[in-house]
């Protein structure tokens, strides 16, 4: 990153945190800072913006935007696992139908789409995950930037 | 995971046979048990059988379990129940309410709610139920009064969105591979001091179910779910996890011991075995491939190695439902070195075989399954094999210093 763009504290608003959302507009991740419970930092990096929330209980969830200003990666990180309806939004149905299993895994989820791309990890009090839409990784930008 | 189901078949003692159970635990309290002696505490048994194999549902691969016995806090009143998975990727007794038949005290808060419990899964699945007290037993070790989850208990309150994420519901023996987890990792409670301080930061695995639904609360330490083993009244300070090799084609059956105290006898002395202290979340680091992974951990819960994903170190995934798994040509021999906080590292040597040919064999115990992650290095339960692996408590003291920490 190498423009630190700002870092704002976010009053305590609303209930629980919402995330922007994957493949949707950076309006989402405005929309984030009239009710999250927590704080917003943005840098701009080469080929893409880094937005980086941090919820109260101490998840910390990156927001990947393209220069069109899509959402095309997030990652999350933290002691409880955020809510993957709505940081897949419209994606999260393809989720579920890729993560369907007909026997249980005991072991960290990874779906792999054309579409779209999730990976989770950890363990209890750590728990990780990235996804991303490899069809809209912007020009000169890695799958390996969503982190 | 292998595409075998099979019919589940599950052992749910009734009352009567859980006083006789009982008895008989008692019984054996008087007489001399095996591989215990020294430390001036008399004769006690100390260690629990463990299996490697299919388990309840008759469709998990590498899935560790054992029997724990459950009784109505300070009463006689017990039950034993088997097909309980060993993780140490989470922390407390959960067993499904189904296959639990006595009526045991719930957990409420201070307004008379009761509280529920939220587990997460990084399958995307997640375990929701209310708290319970009771007294948990193992060979001869005895917990008194402790918090555990009944996950799926009929009549208590409907999942709330926070913890059920959109994932699926480990609520049932085929969902869950098990009749419950007993989860054995590296902390006293499942959440900690991030779940008894501010509720505005509480993350969401702690609820207060009022009538009108539940929200995320806080929790006092001593009320969250417990490792088991630190309110042992002997032996409390960690454990090991002992398993014997298994061929390269793996095996359908592997027992092994759960081994209570460390140091505090003389089978559970650490001898060699070097000692890796952890961040404060459990994670140790592992180098790897040219990377330093700080997010490694050991889980029993972890049915193969997954570490890196496969565009990076090459190794094939599984064609069609198993890509979740490896499937190299041959078998490939990997070393990592694994390095605490406290510098101590080591090497570890491990194979990788192709994971449509085990799944091929039958078998239910393999030390060289492994599958693509990304971030993290989960050292799963194909590692335990062929080892004594120590699980130091956190606050617990011992001869290798005070817990949390791994040790091989």
């Amino acid at each position: 990153m190498r423009t630190l763009l700002a870092t704002v504290a976010i009053a305590l608003l609303g209930a629980r945190p919402a995330w922007a959302v994957l493949g949707q507009g950076m309006s989402s991740v405005s929309s984030d800072q009239q009710r999250l419970k927590g704080r917003l930092r943005s840098a701009t990096g080469e080929g893409f913006s880094l937005h980086e929330i941090t919820a109260a209980d101490g998840t910390l969830v990156r927001e990947y935007v393209s220069p069109a200003g899509e959402v095309f990666g997030v990652s999350w990180r933290g002691p409880a696992v955020p809510d993957l309806a709505e940081l897949l939004g419209d994606y999260f149905a393809l989720f579920q139908q890729a993560s369907r299993s007909d026997v249980r895994r005991h072991r960290p989820l990874v779906v792999r789409t054309e579409r779209l791309v999730v990976e989770m990890g950890g363990h209890v009090r750590s728990f990780r995950g990235r996804a991303y839409l490899p069809e809209r990784l912007p020009v000169g930008v890695s799958a390996s930037a969503v982190r | 995971m292998s595409g075998r189901r099979a019919v589940t078949r599950v052992r749910a003692h009734g009352r009567a046979a859980a006083l006789l159970a009982g008895a008989v635990t008692l019984a054996a309290c008087g007489s001399s048990s095996s591989g215990s002696s020294g430390g001036g505490g008399g004769s006690l048994n100390n260690v629990q059988a463990i299996e490697v194999g299919l388990g309840p549902s008759g469709s998990l691969v590498n899935g560790l379990f054992t029997s724990v016995t459950i009784c109505v806090p300070g009463t006689s009143n017990c039950q034993t129940i088997d097909g309980v998975q060993v993780d140490t990727g989470s922390v407390g007794l959960r067993l499904l309410a189904s296959r639990v038949s006595l009526s045991l005290p719930r957990i409420a808060d201070g307004n008379g709610n009761a509280i529920g419990n939220c587990a997460s899964f990084v399958d995307n699945s997640y375990a929701w139920g209310p708290m319970a007290t009771a007294d948990v037993q193992m060979a001869d070790e005895k917990a008194p009064s402790v918090p555990i989850q009944l996950i799926n208990a009929p009549g208590f309150a409907a999942v709330p969105s926070d913890c059920a994420n959109g994932g699926t519901a480990a609520d049932s023996v085929s969902a869950l591979g098990a009749n419950g987890l007993l989860g054995l990792g590296v902390f006293r409670q499942d959440c900690g001091s991030a779940c008894s301080g501010p509720v505005s930061r509480a993350p969401a695995v702690y609820f207060s179910c009022p009538a009108s639904g539940c929200s995320v609360a806080s929790v006092p330490l001593q009320s969250q779910l417990q490792n088991p083993v630190w309110l042992f009244p002997q032996d409390n300070n960690g454990l090991i996890v002992s398993l014997p090799e298994v061929p390269a084609q793996g095996a359908r059956t592997v027992s092994g011991s759960l081994i209570f105290g460390i140091g505090t006898r003389s089978n559970n002395g650490l001898e060699g075995a070097r000692v890796f202290t952890t961040d404060d979340v459990g994670d140790f680091v592992t180098t790897f491939n040219g990377a330093r992974i700080s997010s490694s951990y050991l889980d029993t819960g972890s049915n193969g190695y997954f570490f890196l994903d496969s565009d990076t170190i090459g190794l094939p995934p599984c064609p069609d439902g198993d890509s979740d798994f490896s499937c190299p040509p041959s078998t490939v021999t990997y070393t990592a070195v694994t390095t605490g906080l406290n510098g101590a590292s080591t090497q570890v040597t491990f194979n990788v075989a192709n994971a449509e040919t085990l799944f091929n064999t039958g078998n239910a115990a393999f030390d060289d399954l492994a599958g693509p992650d990304t971030g993290d290095f989960d050292w799963g339960l194909p590692f335990f094999f062929g080892r004594k692996t120590f699980i130091a408590i956190e606050g617990q003291s011992t001869a290798g210093g005070t817990g949390p920490y791994w040790a091989y």
